[in-house]
């Protein structure tokens, strides 16, 4: 309780929850805190002080708890003023079910949600694998009960609370009554007749407008054969029907008529819900036929004890539907044993291909969002994109080449150009140059007509063939390749790619981009060494100058390097040809030894 | 989901008329219209969807308290199903038995005569999961009948027409007995009496009583040809008393035209009584027509599939000429629909008796409709 815990933030509830809550509330306590003898219990100043902290909410009214936080109310069918909640920060969102029921019944329709694509719905599981039997079952049965009761000169004690099923059960003899001609009088104890008016108030306001509709032609909530009952009824021979509170028989006029009518084997009394432990409705239902009451006397239990469970949750059907109207992007199902849940996590995971999560008390699920950040796109930008082609489709997305500014609170994606202008800055021109020595038998002429034809067919091969969806260009990006004649010893061949976008990846991932394969460069150079040590000496010394030289640059020396290094070192020493690198598959950059 | 107010009407006048003719009424709603009731304990069915071409779920379903409990009926709330077990089949499932004493079953269904073998529950989890298939000796476009022994054993009768009929056991998967017959009609029932004998229905309402510790050629039929009309047949055979009474076996015989032969197989040479059903007939598939016999009434038969209707019937009152009967009881829930879907088309597709509750019955329907209900007789309460 919010009291016992020291919570003061607002509580949400639907208006009839927050009509009836403190009511429901008020008996409980008194049960617990006078039948069982509960000492660290709630007391009614707390929930008068409880109460205080409710905010009411409309179905499908959004509701802002702060500025980040949203909650929003359904309908859920089952009680008067059950709901299910959707509560959403930002983009993601969280719907926490309850009980709801699927089933359109006399009074309650069925329990509605929109498609609001909740990150996760939270259900709970046990009654996903019910199969429930029909409310109209359920009310035959209570029927046939008090009709052959009745019909044998008995009399039904029906006790109930102040506000709930009772009224729905009236309505339900009433109409029986009526059909059947039926002649035996129904009484409801006085103070359940002014709180019928207050729940159909209640009522009217949250069914839907077709039960809204059926309500008022019949005028439900006036009764013919219901009457207002008075304690000297109870004495009246003959049979008759008595709704009478409290509901668990713990005190008041519904025990006062149980005393009096249980020793008689023609009467009945059914309980329509469930009794907390202690009271005379706990025990009968328990099964008990000897009863003590006060003044150490002994009760007979001798009437029929019947119970009627009305209230409908979920059921397996029901939680289906409830999936495909939501469209969650995955499903986590509460209060089940994992290893009976898994033919329904199966089941929701094969319908409706999402997760399903069945975390155990205390566990934490994860799940991921995949939140959609909305930006602003210049219309130039569209333009420009849509300039060059078909738009894309979701299956095959394609790259956009812009630039994200992020100001304040809003996101625009802007061509480079206009992002430049407007941060006043200057465009940059990088680029990339690569050094590559050929040696080819061919006049440079034809080398050079070999090299650009063989770039230009695999460059526009990939682009035909790839199709990858990330990576895209067009003829108009490439600089023909500038030919540069550095020497006339050795002809340079200078290409240059005008980049749009920076794309920082790993090598093997740009050959593949590219369609290209990975040539392997081997850079030799022959030095000449003119020293007076020994052979093996002069080795050493190189050797343990590359060595030093090479770890001296921080990152710079892998143990490819090392290895090949003392490859070397060891194919020269056993009299091997000198040949570097045999099977080395980073050979190092051309700057590096230049350096060295 | 619309509900009209008429309907509405019509559901109450049900309902209240309903309060009279059963003692006990649940409705339920299946998420998948069902051919198969399965009794596969004292407390649990199995049912399963066979509309479906690609997946359909078979589910092991724990009964309402109310139903198993003997005593004090009224202090038990609870009135629903539980889905306690469920798998998945990739065809639909036209007939499923539960080898007893085993958490295995056997189904079969289009398009082919195989069957499929399943473990309830295996590693103490709620599903049922797939084993392996088992092929006939000849390969057939046709959904197999199945019998399966009461005594547990793990072998397995089944077959499409007459001439694939084997015995199947399970642990091997080899045929361990097979008719040797040409006969190429299609099967209609199977029952196993005992370890070595079992009955045959052809379509055609050929009746056989075949003894595997005599293998043989396939005998004449132990009857004539019934003298009714029907393009289909269907058996159904009374309680199996014990191994030794397999010959004095009680054999109910439903015609497509509503005709009903009741024949002793101590004498199979004439029927021991007949009757004609007026039973209007809304369907055109026969494999759903059903004949089964009461375990705890005597005398009590109830039929089903030519309608949404369950007919009851005494044939203690029958005679062996052919002569019009009509009867003790009819469960017209089903007709009544209580979701969406053509209400007047709805037809009983199986149904099951309750193994000892005398009037308790268990059926299903094209609309996905299960009832379970417990009716009066009026004849008794007068």
């Amino acid at each position: 309780m919010s009291e016992m815990v020291g919570f003061d933030g607002p509580i949400y509830m639907t208006h009839p929850t927050k009509a009836i809550c403190p009511i429901l509330l008020e008996d409980y306590r008194k049960i617990t805190v006078d039948k069982k003898g509960e000492t660290n219990f709630f007391t009614s100043q707390m929930i008068k002080d409880c109460m205080k902290k409710v905010v009411a909410v409309n179905l499908h009214q959004t509701v802002q708890v702060d500025d980040e936080l949203e909650i929003k109310a359904y309908y859920a069918g089952h009680v008067l003023g059950a709901a299910m909640f959707q509560i959403r920060v930002g983009l993601e969102s969280v719907v926490y079910t309850g009980d709801y029921n699927m089933t359109p019944d006399r009074h309650l329709g069925a329990a509605w949600i929109d498609k609001c694509r909740p990150d996760v719905l939270i259900s709970e599981s046990t009654y996903a694998t019910t199969i429930r039997d029909s409310k109209r079952c359920r009310e035959r049965d209570f029927l046939k009960k008090v009709h052959e009761t009745v019909e044998r000169g008995g009399k039904v004690l029906i006790p109930v609370f102040a506000l709930g099923r009772a009224q729905e059960l009236c309505i339900l003899l009433e109409t029986f009554w009526d059909r059947m001609n039926l002649k035996a009088p129904i009484y409801f104890s006085t103070g359940l007749t002014e709180k019928a008016n207050h729940y159909y108030k209640l009522f009217i306001t949250w069914t839907n407008q077709k039960i809204r509709k059926t309500f008022v032609q019949r005028n439900m909530f006036e009764f013919k054969h219901i009457k207002a009952f008075d304690r000297s009824y109870a004495d009246n021979p003959g049979p008759m029907v008595v709704f009478a509170t409290p509901g668990m028989l713990h005190a008041g006029q519904s025990l006062h008529i149980f005393k009096k009518w249980a020793s008689n084997e023609k009467n009945m009394v059914i309980m329509p819900g469930y009794c907390v432990q202690g009271t005379v409705g706990h025990k009968i239902l328990s099964g008990q036929k000897k009863l003590e009451m006060e003044g150490r006397q002994t009760l007979e239990v001798k009437m029929q004890v019947e119970y009627m469970s009305f209230s409908a949750h979920a059921d397996a059907k029901g939680i289906m539907q409830l999936i495909r109207m939501a469209e969650p992007r995955s499903v986590l199902l509460v209060h089940g044993e994992a290893k009976k849940m898994e033919f329904l996590k199966q089941k929701i995971e094969q319908e409706f291909s999402i997760n399903c999560f069945m975390p155990a008390n205390g566990e934490t699920a994860t799940t991921v969002t995949n939140p959609s950040v909305p930006v602003d796109i210049a219309l130039s930008l569209l333009k420009r994109e849509a300039a060059l082609g078909p738009l894309p489709d979701p299956k095959k997305p394609r790259t956009m080449h812009g630039t994200l500014i992020v100001k304040d609170n809003s996101l625009r994606l802007v061509a480079p150009e206009q992002a430049l202008k407007e941060l006043g800055l200057s465009e940059h021109q990088l680029r990339f140059t690569c050094r590559v020595q050929i040696q080819d038998p061919q006049s440079e002429q034809d080398t050079l007509n070999t090299i650009y034809s063989h770039l230009k067919r695999s460059l526009t091969r990939s682009k035909e063939t790839k199709n990858n969806a990330r990576y895209s260009y067009s003829e108009g990006q490439f600089v023909l390749p500038l030919i540069h004649t550095v020497c006339d010893v050795c002809p340079v061949l200078l290409i240059c790619f005008h980049k749009q976008s920076l794309r920082l990846v790993a090598p093997e991932q740009a050959l593949k981009e590219l369609g290209l394969s990975e040539h392997q460069l081997r850079f030799t150079c022959r030095v000449q060494i003119q020293d007076p040590q020994s052979e093996q000496d002069t080795l050493n010394t190189i050797y343990s100058h590359l060595k030093s030289a090479l770890t001296g640059r921080e990152g710079d020396l892998t143990p490819n390097v090392i290895r090949s290094l003392s490859q070397v070192f060891k194919a020269v020493t056993a009299g091997k040809s000198t040949r570097t690198c045999r099977n080395e598959r980073r050979p190092f950059s051309p700057s590096r030894l230049i350096q060295l | 989901m619309e509900h009209n107010v008429l309907n509405e009407d019509e559901l109450d006048d049900w309902l209240i008329e309903s309060i009279k003719l059963y003692d006990d009424l649940h409705v339920f709603e299946l998420q998948e219209t069902t051919q198969v009731i399965e009794w596969t304990g004292e407390k649990s069915v199995c049912v399963a969807g066979c509309k479906s071409v690609s997946r359909n779920e078979i589910l092991e379903l724990a009964l309402p308290q109310r139903l198993y409990s003997k005593q004090n009926q009224g202090l038990c709330p609870e009135r629903d199903f539980k889905v306690v077990h469920g798998g998945f089949s990739d065809r639909p499932i036209s007939c499923l038995k539960h080898i007893r004493g085993t958490r295995i079953l056997v189904s079969s269904g289009p398009p082919d005569s195989s069957l499929q073998l399943w473990q309830i529950g295996a590693d103490g989890s709620d599903v049922i999961k797939p084993l392996h298939c088992i092929h006939n000796k000849e390969h057939t476009k046709n959904w197999s009948r199945i019998a399966t022994s009461d005594s547990g054993s793990p072998c397995v009768l089944h077959g499409s027409k007459v001439k694939d009929i084997q015995v199947t056991d399970l642990e091997s998967k080899k045929a361990v007995y097979s008719l040797d017959t040409d006969n190429t009609d299609s099967v209609s029932s199977l029952e196993l009496l005992s370890k070595d004998e079992f009955l045959l229905c052809s379509g055609k309402g050929h009746l056989w009583l075949a003894d595997m510790r005599q293998p043989g050629s396939l005998a004449t039929p132990c009857t004539l040809l019934p003298q009714g009309e029907g393009l289909h047949w269907c058996m159904g055979l009374r309680n199996r008393l014990s191994e030794s009474d397999a010959a004095s076996s009680r054999v109910a015989r439903l015609s497509s035209f509503g005709h009903v032969l009741v024949t002793d197989m101590r004498d199979a040479s004439s029927p021991l009584c007949q009757a004609k059903l007026n039973l209007s007939c809304d369907s055109s598939d026969y494999n759903i027509m059903t004949v089964t016999w009461a375990p705890a009434l005597d005398d009590c038969l109830a039929v089903s599939g030519f309608n949404g209707k369950v007919h009851i019937y005494n044939t203690k009152s029958w005679i062996p000429t052919f002569t019009e009967e009509e009867p003790l009881f009819i469960h017209k829930g089903h007709a009544i629909a209580e979701g969406p879907g053509d209400r007047s088309s709805a037809v009983v597709t199986t149904h099951v008796w309750h193994p000892w509750k005398p009037r308790t019955l268990l059926s299903a329907a094209t609309n996905g409709s299960l009832h379970v209900w417990d009716w009066i007789d009026q004849k008794m309460e007068s």
